[in-house]
């Protein structure tokens, strides 16, 4: 892999498309920058496209025109290897996507072991250290069928951090949740964020995005309409269908 | 929910129909013209008829040093050891001549019966580890972005599923079987498994399918290749859904096992057809065969429910 330049931007996404092939077209000319160690999140109403942008960061959803870099690697470069380039872009899902043959704490050892190809002890002890991080020291040897959504989204974040990323890429993680839950949750994503990751957050938690976002994004119907800090975008909307879409959601 | 007392007596009717069944088919047994004699099978099972040891070459009955008695050729080599021997009908200093009855035994012998139900459970047992090694090919084949390995696949479960096992025996046997010189057995495995594999695959392809596709994209997301996330996450969930299915097929080829006798492999059913031409004891026979049958069977789908159990620990 040729990095193209070296620096701060860890995402670069310029004039990305995304048309499926019914017709639909679902990203329109969505340019966007996430600098290292920024949190960035996307709100916007559904079927803006924002889970769908969220996915052309990591390659789950492929663009039909536009680039992506990841830190400072063209993800469409013929000599870019898209799994090695995902090993640094851990993703955390809305349905949590546990591995339900796996215990909590193989689920977190499992990429480490079978991709990194790491030791089995380091990795069991960095996968112990991380349920620690997330809470769940006492729910390791729980199989995912026997915890809590809001415990499951913390082991799902354990597993994305095993593989030690430099981004972290949230796909609504806290929609799926009971409202008891979803507090734990973004405790947990506060706490990354004060560790320095770099982290693109779609979500519907506009408290969340207040407090610990460096920059706000607004989509709608495939477009970027907004880009803003989180006191602009909350206190002065200044474009018409933010406004008319916070005035619904707040 | 249902109380206790009504558990107990539907249990009850159960048993009562079963019995009654049975009662049925024994009468109905009684009433034909047909003399019932189940000691006639038993020696196509096990038996323990005397096998005598005739002396190969002329010779004498000596005894040697801890008291056994053998058989010596006049050139003084050491021919039969009679130590094994229960009724040895020589003594020690004998002449015996080449044919001359040393000693008879009555060693427990399989039947043909059990030589065949022996060629059934080893012709399935290849045919399952072929059939689910290729089902799992044609499976991944069938679910491949690659349209040829697709059309591939779907060409072979068609053409497979289409036509009758019986014929495809033949075929096998007949026509490949000339072509690459094999053997009936050889033949057997290969028709059995390519039959069995086509409804394997389309089980596994099943059984992958109903995985939700966040699997997938949690596996991928870590960074693993296609293969990876096969081996690692998909295929463990997709084995443990398709089991009972899979025990299905499994059955069904211990069953289809039986049309292998068509090529003269000397299988359960046709030890079966033998033994009825030799005993002139046929309901018997049959019976025995349809039990064994269902020994095999039922002895699977344990194993294979214990395995549902194993892994229903992660549910």
């Amino acid at each position: 892999m040729t990095k193209d330049y070296q620096g701060d931007d860890m995402i670069v996404a310029k004039k990305v498309n995304k048309i499926y092939p019914n017709g639909c077209h679902a990203l329109k000319d969505v340019s966007a920058t996430v600098n290292r160690g920024e949190v960035v999140v996307i709100v916007g109403p559904s079927g803006s496209g924002k889970s769908t942008f969220l996915r052309t960061l990591n390659q789950l959803e492929t663009v039909s025109s536009g680039s992506v870099h990841i830190d400072g690697t063209d993800m469409y470069a013929k000599d870019t290897n898209i799994n090695s380039l995902r090993e640094e872009v851990g993703m955390v899902f809305q349905n949590f996507n546990l591995f339900p043959h796996k215990t909590a704490l193989g689920n977190v050892m499992l990429a480490p072991l079978k991709v990194a190809k790491r030791p089995k002890q380091q990795v069991e002890d960095e996968a112990k250290a991380l349920m620690l991080k997330v809470g769940l020291a006492d729910r390791m040897a729980n199989y995912p069928s026997h915890l809590s959504g809001g415990q499951q989204q913390r082991v799902a974040i354990a597993r994305a951090l095993a593989m030690q990323p430099n981004i972290m890429l949230f796909d609504e993680p806290t929609s799926a949740l009971d409202p008891e839950m979803v507090g734990e949750v973004l405790d947990v994503m506060k706490g990354l964020a004060a560790d320095g990751m770099t982290m693109v957050v779609v979500t519907h938690e506009m408290g969340f995005a207040r407090e610990v976002a460096d920059r706000v994004l607004f989509m709608e119907d495939g477009e970027l309409l907004v880009e803003e800090s989180p006191e602009n975008f909350f206190d002065n909307p200044s474009h018409p269908r933010l406004k008319q879409f916070l005035s619904m959601v707040l | 929910m249902q109380t206790q007392a009504s558990k107990i007596l539907w249990n009850g009717v159960f048993v009562a129909i079963l019995l009654s069944l049975c009662g049925l088919i024994y009468l109905s047994g009684e009433k034909i013209d047909y003399n019932w004699n189940w000691q006639r099978v038993v020696p196509y099972i096990v038996n323990n008829e005397a096998a005598s040891v005739a002396a190969p070459q002329d010779g004498s009955i000596t005894s040697n040093a801890a008291g056994h008695l053998q058989l010596v050729s006049d050139a003084g080599d050491l021919l039969v050891d009679l130590t094994d021997y229960e009724n040895i009908t020589v003594y020690e200093g004998d002449l015996v001549f080449e044919g001359d009855q040393l000693a008879s035994s009555e060693q427990w012998r399989i039947g043909p019966l059990t030589q065949g139900l022996i060629v059934t459970i080893k012709i399935s047992l290849f045919s399952l580890v072929f059939a689910i090694l290729l089902g799992l090919v044609i499976g991944l084949m069938r679910i491949a972005d690659n349209p040829a390995l697709r059309k591939l696949a779907i060409t072979y479960i068609e053409i497979i599923r289409g036509t009758p096992l019986l014929v495809q025996i033949f075929i096998v046997y007949f026509f490949i079987g000339t072509v690459f010189d094999l053997e009936r057995f050889t033949a057997g495995v290969i028709a059995l498994s390519v039959f069995t594999a086509a409804y394997v695959a389309e089980i596994i392809r099943a059984g992958i399918q109903s995985i939700p596709k966040g699997q997938m994209e949690a596996a991928r997301s870590l960074g693993m290749n296609y293969p990876q996330a096969m081996v690692n996450v998909i295929l463990p969930q997709a084995f443990k859904r398709t089991l009972p299915p899979m025990a299905g097929q499994f059955i069904n080829l211990i069953k289809d096992s039986s049309l292998v006798s068509v090529i003269s492999i000397t299988d359960l059913t046709k030890a079966g057809r033998e033994v009825v031409s030799g005993s002139f004891a046929p309901f018997e026979v049959w019976f025995t065969v349809a039990l064994l049958y269902l020994v095999l069977t039922s002895s699977l789908s344990w194993a294979i429910q214990r395995l549902e159990k194993r892994l229903a620990a992660s549910d």
